[in-house]
């Protein structure tokens, strides 16, 4: 069974025609070609390659069908930073070796940044809590979490979301 | 040659993958979309540990829509070559089980492939997987490696006619007369001994678990050949295996391994069943076929290491000075079947790394290897060695307790001293600074001071504790061992091209999976060359565009194939050197030139004679009037072997509070020691410290591959094969020694295999070390709250209650 589906996916809407069953994750990846979203477990939701937003929500998308989205907007790590410029969480990353293999730096990513809009300020225990549902298997999570408190910290300061929305 | 001060080898240079990555545009294998509209093969696996296979009946799953081809064992037995072939065998003395990619008469491990289907898309083919009735007649399972051992032990092949499948004595005797000599005198010293420790030590059943499954995608062509992209740490041992199996010329196999690959740490090493399937589909079909395996998959089939038994003695003498070692290793190896390493190559490099960091002068140890209905121990991160350290650094605590002193002295004193030496299994230690590394560790957590707060926090009824663990592990792996061990060769390969513009590609037919090469490999290749990183662009993993290569594995990256690209960089220069010496009419002497600020320089002048653009153009483009001898082109392939094996060093502390009414327990610091000898980069040297210790934590803590009584493994699925998460663990301190490595060109040592190691050791002591008033001691790995509880009852029915 197949059911039309209209989804805005960073900004763009695409109409398609899915199987019913075909889950988020599957939808972004093999449909629309957006590799940067990652399936690391078996569809159960445990380590959260696959985050992407939902209506600005941090979600499993191997956790939902691709008909749930329907009407919906999705953000994935590719629209994370639509001007090409790197978003904050991004430089971070970068600069504090947030990542080795980077396979589960999309969904980290995707996570953290709905996580610092809910919580500019956090103790670095608040990030640590805030990534549980995101598994690294590469950096012993130390980079991850100075790479957010860094971006926090920059993304707090005056100017920081102007020069975003740039 | 003179290093200019502005090095790029050192610095904390930020890597070139990263950008691609942090922006989603990584290219991992299943993002690959290098063939049209490829079928998708999946498995269906044993739902038992150990049958015959009565029938299977695949018509319903071949009659559903959109299902192009159901093969079981049967159908394949006669037209696929069974492993072992002469590539996938080590030259070692062991027992290697013919097998096929799928199950043939027999199933042997609860998950082992037994049905293949092809579909047009991963939905259909699980849809047909099923439909697919296999009906089993079960046999005895065999899950208990010691009981397997046992003449009346059911066998898991029994046409091999044991369940040991590997079995050898190190006592560094060669001959069995010098293994029985050596044995007698390790046996009279420990009659003669004031002191033995004699304890059996568990390390469970746990691997590494990369976030990216394994997988391949593989086309033919009859003219062209094999294609294959592959999730792969050895490219060019695939290219082998490939072309053994299906006759193929190997200048007809292509093998790739994606530039992104999503971790390894060990497990993409072997020769698996999977990608065989996947090859001999695409050449019966004549269409591309892809396997991405799925986490269940992955989780049933490979990412199973350690478990292993040791039954340890120490001899000491009242000082706790060690004397001799005893050791009876069994390690669990699961059904066997695992093209090059068989599951017992580990446990067996573990056995002979026994003796660590230690200087023990006779040792007499025992591995024993024995087929299981369990998945075959695949490779991770610390290979083999892992049960070991835990087992040796427990003992040397316990020792330490009986002969009253700290711990940390009886390390100290115990620690080799004179290096390069052979240790007592003959294994080679090539150069490094243990002592000094150890007293950096122990200044850097205060010892004296952490002992007074340990005694004011007992008298606040609070129990923190102090743990050691240390690990001689390899830096890369030489010819030497290598051929032996696997069949294959552990020299460092390298090309490097410069163009005419003055930049630079290395190509190294290694599969990187996060490590970093493009980063450090263009650092060295800059550094040489007076250029920068940034003209520097690192190919990996294509085996039509890279000289032969063992693979990415054992730490080889820092250590071999660095040190290829540097003696490539170092040709290349040293002919631009030539070139321009002549041109400028100078003494073609290359220790008079300098290579800096992409310029070549001369002693005696202020101003650089060239650039490096200027001459590469002129040697590459206008080989007019070169000096006699200097050919066109400025390509370089270089192979770097060692001549006896290189190792890397690191101690590690950790201090812990323990909760002494529930046993929960939590880390305060972790400390770890390294002397990875001069640093590429120390920012990629330290992420896999970081890396390897919470890997070791996790192991230690969380993760354990769990199968009942009837060999059914309980942990398929992340829910409950628990890994660690950001919130589970600490920040690790990294305390840096570079001792540079005599052997290598650069004086770099690789550095990440063996980080785990001596977490687990480290982390136990401290736990019994804070609980020291209670006497706990802790034999058996994971650590749990509740085992360590459990301990705590135990010591309270033995002594009623704290001393």
């Amino acid at each position: 069974m197949t059911k039309e589906v209209s989804v805005t996916v960073n900004g763009t809407v695409y109409v398609r025609s899915v199987p019913v069953r075909l889950l988020l994750v599957d939808f972004i990846r093999d449909v629309l070609d957006l590799t940067g979203t990652h399936q690391g477990c078996t569809y159960e939701g445990v380590c959260g390659a696959c985050t992407v937003q939902l209506n600005g929500e941090a979600v499993k998308s191997c956790m939902l069908l691709a008909v749930q989205a329907d009407g919906q907007h999705v953000k994935t790590i590719e629209g994370l930073a639509p001007t090409g410029e790197m978003h904050p969480l991004q430089r971070a990353f970068k600069e504090h070796h947030g990542l080795q293999c980077g396979f589960c730096t999309p969904g980290m990513i995707m996570n953290a940044e709905e996580f610092l809009r809910t919580n500019p300020r956090p103790s670095e225990e608040e990030i640590r809590h805030a990534l549980i549902g995101n598994i690294c298997r590469c950096t012993g999570y130390q980079g991850i979490v100075a790479a957010i408190a860094a971006a926090a910290e920059e993304m707090a300061l005056p100017g920081a979301s102007a020069r975003q929305e740039s | 040659m003179t290093t200019s001060e502005s090095s790029w080898i050192g610095k904390r240079y930020s890597r070139r993958e990263d950008p691609r990555l942090l922006t989603g545009k990584g290219q991992y294998l299943a993002d690959l979309r290098v063939v049209r509209d490829p079928l998708v093969v999946k498995f269906a696996r044993s739902s038992v540990a150990h049958a015959k296979i009565k029938s299977i009946d695949v018509s319903a799953a071949a009659r559903l829509p959109g299902v192009v081809l159901v093969l079981t064992g049967e159908d394949i037995r006669e037209r696929i070559r069974p492993l072992p072939t002469p590539s996938t065998v080590p030259l070692l003395p062991g027992h290697y089980p013919t097998h096929w990619p799928l199950a043939v008469e027999r199933v042997k491990f609860h998950g082992e492939p037994v049905v293949a289907v092809v579909a047009t898309d991963k939905y259909t083919a699980e849809d047909a997987i099923e439909l697919i009735q296999v009906e089993y007649e079960d046999l005895p399972p065999i899950t208990d490696p010691e009981k397997a051992m046992g003449k009346e032990s059911p066998l898991v092949h029994p046409e091999i006619g044991t369940n040991v499948m590997f079995h050898a004595v190190l006592t560094g005797g060669m001959t069995e007369p010098e293994q029985t000599a050596n044995s007698a005198r390790v046996a009279a010293i420990f009659e003669a001994a004031d002191v033995v420790i004699k304890e059996r030590f568990y390390g469970h059943r746990c691997g590494v678990m990369p976030l990216e499954t394994r997988g391949a995608i593989a086309s033919w062509d009859p003219e062209a050949g094999l294609r294959v992209w592959m999730s792969t740490q050895r490219p060019h041992i695939d290219r082998l295996v490939f072309s053994e199996l299906f006759d193929i010329p190997q200048n007809q196999v292509q093998v790739s391994a994606p530039r992104d690959q999503g971790g390894a740490f060990g497990v993409k090493a072997p020769v698996y069943r999977e990608p065989i399937m996947v090859v001999y589909l695409t050449k019966l079909l004549g269409r591309p076929v892809q396997w991405i395996e799925t986490r269940e998959e992955h989780l049933m089939a490979v990412s199973q290491e350690r478990d292993q038994i040791h039954e340890m003695e120490l001899a000491a003498d009242r000082d706790g000075r060690i004397i001799g070692l005893r050791d009876r290793v069994i390690a669990d190896n699961g059904d066997s079947c695992e093209g090059v390493f068989w599951g017992f190559i580990m446990p067996f490099y573990g056995a002979a790394l026994v003796p660590n960091a230690y200087h023990i002068p006779d040792c007499d140890i025992s591995i024993t290897a024995v087929a299981t209905n369990k998945s075959a121990l695949s490779p991770a991160r610390a290979f083999g060695s892992l049960p070991g350290r835990f087992a040796l650094d427990r003992a040397i605590d316990m020792l330490a307790r009986r002969v009253g002193k700290d711990a940390a002295d009886v390390r100290r004193m115990n620690l080799i001293t004179q290096l390069p030496c052979n240790i007592a299994t003959g294994v080679h230690y090539d150069s490094g600074n243990f002592v000094g590394v150890w007293d950096k560790l122990v200044q850097h957590i205060d010892v004296p001071k952490f002992r007074q707060e340990q005694l004011a926090a007992r008298a606040q009824g609070r129990y923190i504790g102090l743990g050691f663990g240390v690990a001689v592990h390899a830096s890369g792996v030489a010819s030497e061992a290598l051929v032996p061990m696997e069949g294959q060769p552990g020299y460092g390969s390298a090309t490097l091209k410069m163009d005419s513009s003055g930049t630079v590609t290395v190509f190294e037919g290694d599969a990187p999976q996060g490590q970093g090469h493009e980063t450090t490999m263009a650092q060295i290749a800059a550094e040489i060359l007076g250029i920068s990183p940034d003209d520097v662009a690192v190919r990996v993993g294509d085996t039509n565009n890279t000289p032969f290569a063992s693979g990415t594995f054992g730490a080889r990256g820092g250590s071999y194939t660095a040190s290829a690209v540097a003696m490539a960089a170092m040709a290349v220069r040293d002919k631009i050197a030539q070139v321009v010496a002549h041109d400028n009419k100078l003494e073609a002497d290359p220790r008079n030139f300098r290579f800096e600020g992409k310029a070549i320089w001369h002693k005696d002048r202020e101003q650089p004679l060239t650039t490096v653009a200027e001459v590469a153009n002129r040697i590459i483009m206008k080989p007019l009037d070169l000096p006699t001898g200097v050919d066109a082109g400025l390509e370089h392939t270089a192979f770097f072997e060692a001549k006896e094996p290189m190792m890397a060093f690191s101690a590690h502390a950790t201090i812990v509070e323990v909760d002494a009414s529930s046993g929960e327990f939590k880390i305060l610091r972790y400390v770890s020691s390294e002397d990875v000898g001069r640093v590429i980069n120390p920012m990629i040297v330290e992420g896999q410290v970081r890396g390897g210790v919470v890997q070791g934590l996790s192991n230690a803590m969380f993760e354990e591959f769990i199968y009942d009584e009837n060999g059914q493994q309980l942990t398929s699925s992340m829910e409950n094969y628990m890994l660690a998460n950001a919130a589970d663990v600490p920040n690790i301190e990294v305390v840096h020694s570079d001792t540079p490595c005599e052997h290598t060109p650069l004086g770099t040592r690789g550095m990440g295999e063996g980080v785990p190691g001596p977490v687990p050791g480290a982390l136990c002591n401290a736990i019994c070390d804070a609980l020291e008033p209670f006497g706990i001691e802790i034999r058996d790995l994971p650590v749990r709250p509740d085992r360590v509880w459990a301990l705590l009852q135990a010591s309270s029915t033995r002594s009623g209650g704290a001393r």
